[in-house]
């Protein structure tokens, strides 16, 4: 249900999502087992992803009733891009999650797009897409629900939290791209104009506190990225940064009034690619001002975010992941002191600390296995809806977690 | 395996007006972003599976990336609806046929010197 309210165009993709699942099979099976996807005509290409993983939490729930281990945790995806003549593709993909009470599996558009790429040659490319897009965010979001691209179960929360995660996604909107060689690397840009999706119940809650009567309206907003490789990816280094403005419209009889909440997140991204192992880190700034609702207060706070990550491939087929990962909610805050003395609830809502250690096992290249282990202080990522008591959260946790993915 | 350094050469059909290719210009053609030859054609990418040995002989000593970074990249076009990926071929011999067959193709072979079917394009 929960996403149902997000999308207007939700309801034309209410199919049943077993019909997707039939889909993925059915066009996974017929398909040789490789990671390339159906080729028919060499302009249209088919592809998809099937994961399914398990999740086993000490205390509080990640994920469905994770204390108990929960299987509620499900990605199907399936795209299709068609290039009807040179320099422009159209795609789309629709895609069901299924991830405790935070996403129950609805059908989505992920993304649909009209890409034209109005200049091309040796050094330069240049183009604009329209639609429903991928939000252009740090290393991992744009492909951030298919489990091969992620280099681990769980991205790194601080960055790609889980909780609201539905802004993050995708907006709908223009986006002007480009790229370009130069003599010491290549030069990637984007940035768009787009209305970010706010309209669920999960995203109402984190900014909000509480699920209220009204609802809250994207507006026009911003976003960009520029991301510089040097040969050929082995150094990555990249800026994005969002200019996000929501409208609260109040119900009947609603204390909160007709505000304005203005998020303006910011990431710096470092990576190094050797043959046999990778270093990747990304610094978060997340600002939120809200002004004028009435019955919550004026506030503007900025959330900080860190992660390191090492992953290391022993052979070819088989990955080990160590990485660290921190968030603060309210980098004036860190412990959650005044937090906790304000709300009453506990100050480890406001930040967590997340020792992960991975490994990732290729059986086929279109079919994945991995094993995961967190031990985490703090709940500040913990999804809302799966924990409604969060005054009885635990500080101290672990969370363990497989996933068996499949894609073509 | 690590004993074969196998000789390779990149591979276009016999249409392609060019004589020669950069490393930079050939990096970003298969990486997928440079979908066009100079003259407009579209430009049709073969490869093989990422774990054939000649595809990683390809990568390493004529793109001077590794595999894996390839298929990241694929996997963001293909998976965020920016770009498609190249066309994944079983076998040498059917690498040979469908750039044979297809204006605008491009692959890589070994060692096959300049025959009519297929036109090597000596990388700079």
């Amino acid at each position: 249900m929960t996403n149902l309210k997000c999308c207007p165009f939700n309801k034309s993709f209410e199919i049943k999502k077993n019909l997707l699942v039939a889909f993925v099979l059915v066009l996974g099976i017929s398909s040789p087992a490789r990671a390339g996807g159906i080729s028919l005509p060499d302009t249209l290409q088919i592809h998809g992803f099937a994961s399914q993983g398990y999740i086993h939490t000490s205390d509080n729930n990640f994920y469905g009733s994770s204390q108990n281990g929960s299987f509620d945790f499900t990605e199907l995806g399936l795209n299709a891009s068609f290039r009807p003549f040179s320099g422009l593709q159209l795609s789309a993909q629709i895609l069901s999650r299924r991830a405790g009470k935070g996403d129950e599996g609805d059908i989505r558009l992920d993304y649909g797009l009209v890409d034209y790429r109005f200049y091309s040659n040796e050094a330069m490319r240049a183009g604009i897409r329209i639609g429903r897009i991928k939000n252009p965010f740090g290393l991992y979001n744009d492909t951030r629900d298919v489990a091969f691209t992620r280099p681990s179960i769980l991205l790194p929360q601080s960055i790609y939290f889980d909780r609201a995660r539905n802004p993050a996604l995708s907006s709908e909107g223009v986006h002007l791209y480009g790229d370009r060689q130069f003599a010491f690397g290549d030069l990637y840009l984007q940035i768009g104009a787009a209305y970010p999706m706010v309209e669920d119940i999960e995203t109402e809650r984190a900014f909000l506190i509480n699920d209220q009567a009204g609802r809250l309206d994207g507006k026009l907003s911003y976003i960009g990225r520029i991301v510089f490789e040097q040969d050929g990816g082995r150094i990555r280094l990249g800026l994005s940064g969002a200019w996000v403005k929501m409208d609260y419209a109040p119900g009947t009889a609603d204390p909160v009034g007709a505000g304005t909440i203005r998020f303006s997140p910011l990431i710096f991204s470092a990576q190094y690619n050797a043959e046999s192992w990778s270093l990747t880190s990304e610094y978060a700034l997340r600002r939120i001002e809200i002004k004028n609702l009435g019955a919550i207060p004026d506030r503007e706070q900025t959330g900080e975010s860190v992660y390191f990550q090492g992953t290391y491939r022993i052979t070819p087929i088989l990955e080990a992941l160590v990485r660290y990962d921190i968030l603060y909610q309210d980098r004036g805050d860190r412990n959650g002191d005044n937090f906790s003395l304000q709300s009453g609830l506990p100050g480890h809502l406001l930040y967590s600390k997340d020792w992960t250690v991975g490994l990732r096992w290729d059986i086929m290249e279109a079919l994945m296995f991995r094993i995961e282990y967190h031990s985490v202080d703090g709940t500040a990522w913990l999804p809302l809806l799966d924990n409604p008591d969060l005054s009885s959260t635990e500080r101290y946790w672990d969370l363990f977690s497989i996933l068996l993915s499949y894609r073509f | 395996m690590a004993s074969v350094t196998h000789a390779q050469e990149v591979v276009v059909h016999p249409t392609v007006l060019q004589e020669q290719i950069s490393r930079n210009t050939l990096r970003a053609i298969f990486s997928k972003r440079l979908q066009n030859w100079p003259d407009g054609t579209a430009v049709t990418v073969f490869v093989l599976s990422d774990r054939s040995p000649l595809h990683i002989a390809f990568c390493k000593q004529i793109l001077n990336v590794f595999p894996y970074q390839l298929r990241r990249a694929w996997d963001r076009l293909v998976y965020s609806g920016t770009g498609q990926s190249p066309i994944e071929v079983d076998t040498e011999e059917e690498m040979r046929k469908r750039i044979a067959n297809t204006p605008g193709a491009i692959g890589y072979l070994p060692t096959i010197g300049q025959n009519d079917e297929l036109k090597v394009l000596p990388v700079q």
